[in-house]
């Protein structure tokens, strides 16, 4: 067991993560360190391409770092762990499993008894607002009926950590900002630990406990900001001042690297 | 709308086969074709009336069926989860490459005689005419179906705790079984293909025996009449498979 400081949850240690390629290497995270403590709300922001996914992708286990490491409650992680629930952005929802069978399906690998499992998912299905369409199959869903599916089949799971992966970005402006508030409460009431990847500052601004800034590839961080404003976030939160003040600095920070990555694609043609 | 359209094209069918069996039957009676060659098509419908009375045509019929729907479900049966394993795991897809490949070229007419040194004139070499002609390429079209999974479904199901046996039960099965049945249909094809063959050349029963048994009394209608049963139980068959098809995949409606 590493020595962990109390409450850190994830602790991702001087990570790189190099990929080989036909054209040669490419480096995605260098050095990358970042503590998560329990039941915070770490929301990752960065440009496309700096390396959010692959990040999570390690935490999740999917794929292994080449250097540094990757702890989760002073473990480390070796290999795809059910305790980081990941909810991705085009959902993977299985199309041949109703919603109720979607989100008992971590129960079912669990081996749990059959009516017990059907308690539980309906449970998480009423959280996520479902009741009605336990019997439909995912393909009759819109696709923010889909992303509340998949939200309640990881969270039925009872994952010690959420990872999300741009959940919302699929999804139009009125149902994510419904998604948003929604898990904004499940937050509330559970107090999960969850690590969140967005390219929006707003999202960013409207989810988060703390906000981290990536740079351009190869990714490290940039910047970590303690989100302090009040829950629930409504729309006089969103119209303060305070907000005003993180979003230019986030904004500040996020352009640089923005800038940054736009010119190495110059420099590449 | 749609139903008056194909109820439109049904009739429009079925008076196309009658004006087609009209002209052969009135070519036939006007003598310009020697009835050896093409009897008309009342005297196959006579032939037949004469089989269904003495048991011989139903009795040929279900012969040819059972053995096929023998051979192909024993085929399915090892084809699937065999498939469904060797599209999970790299390696022992390598290791059976080669003997695949070797065997999926070989028609099922080649293994007739083997078959009849190792089996003789027997119900079971019948079954394994159909299952040596349907299992490679079964395999084929099953480890294909595989390689077609988001893998991001398979990983969601890691993710969920799913073990790689959960993962080959509950995500590369369900998710690969619209091909698969796709490719079995085709295969149903093949496998009538090769148990008429198998009949053509040694059996005692059967609608292939049926149909070389009438070529060698020069019942020319017996033949066709084999070849219409043929094309009917197939037809048949087919039709009982879409119905299956629709029950094994319900969120394909």
């Amino acid at each position: 067991m590493d020595p962990v400081e109390n409450g850190t949850k994830i602790s991702i240690r001087k990570v790189s993560k190099i990929f080989s390629g036909k054209q040669g290497e490419v480096t995605a995270l260098r050095e990358l360190s970042l503590d998560v403590n329990e039941g915070e709300f770490v929301v990752i922001v960065g440009a496309s391409g700096c390396g959010k996914t692959t990040l999570l992708n390690l935490v999740a286990g999917f794929d292994a770092p080449t250097r540094g490491r990757i702890l989760l409650d002073g473990e480390p992680v070796t290999g795809i762990t059910p305790e980081c629930g990941m909810i991705f952005q085009h959902y993977a929802l299985f199309p041949w499993k109703t919603v109720q069978a979607n989100v008992e399906f971590g129960l079912k690998m669990k081996r749990m008894p059959r009516s017990e499992r059907r308690n539980r998912a309906a449970k998480f299905i009423d959280m996520v607002g479902l009741n009605g369409f336990e019997t439909t199959y995912p393909h009759h869903l819109s696709g923010g009926m889909k992303q509340r599916v998949s939200i309640a089949r990881s969270l039925a799971n009872n994952p010690k950590v959420m990872l999300l992966d741009e959940p919302f970005a699929a999804l139009d402006a009125m149902t994510r900002q419904v998604l948003q508030e929604q898990l904004v409460r499940i937050y509330e009431k559970h107090r999960k630990t969850i690590l969140f990847i967005t390219h929006s500052i707003d999202e960013a601004l409207l989810l988060s406990s703390r906000i981290v800034v990536m740079t351009a590839r190869p990714g490290r961080i940039a910047q970590e900001i303690v989100n302090d404003l009040p829950y629930p976030r409504n729309a006089d939160v969103q119209l303060s001042n305070r907000f005003m003040e993180i979003k230019r600095t986030i904004w500040e920070s996020v352009q640089a690297e923005v800038m940054k990555s736009m010119e190495v694609e110059t420099d590449q043609r | 709308m749609k139903d008056h359209q194909t109820g439109k094209s049904l009739i429009i069918g079925i008076a196309s086969l009658l004006v087609f069996l009209t002209i052969w039957e009135l070519v036939c009676r006007k003598g310009l074709i020697e009835p050896l060659f093409l009897p008309a098509p009342s005297k196959v419908l006579s032939r037949a009336v004469k089989m269904i009375d003495n048991g011989q045509l139903i009795a040929h019929t279900l012969a040819s069926t059972r053995r096929v729907m023998v051979g192909f479900m024993v085929s399915s049966l090892v084809a699937i989860p065999f498939g469904i394993f060797l599209g999970s795991f790299g390696f022992f897809r390598a290791v059976f490459d080669p003997f695949i490949s070797l065997l999926r070229p070989l028609p099922s007419m080649s293994w007739i005689p083997l078959s009849l040194l190792w089996l003789g004139i027997t119900e079971t070499q019948k079954y394994a005419i159909v299952f040596m002609g349907s299992f490679a390429p079964s395999l084929l079209y099953i480890i294909e179906a595989t390689k077609n999974i988001d893998p991001l479904l398979i990983r969601a199901a890691r993710n969920l705790g799913a073990s790689r046996v959960d993962v080959m039960r509950e995500v590369i099965l369900p998710g690969s079984l619209p091909q698969i049945i796709a490719g079995l249909k085709v295969m149903l094809g093949i496998a009538w293909t090769c148990i008429i063959s198998a009949e053509l050349v040694a059996a005692r029963q059967g609608l292939g025996f049926m149909i070389m048994n009438g070529k060698e009394y020069f019942q020319t209608d017996t033949v066709l009449l084999g070849m219409v049963m043929i094309s009917i139980t197939v037809l048949i068959i087919d039709v009982i498979f879409r119905r299956f098809e629709r029950r094994l995949l319900p969120w394909t409606q």
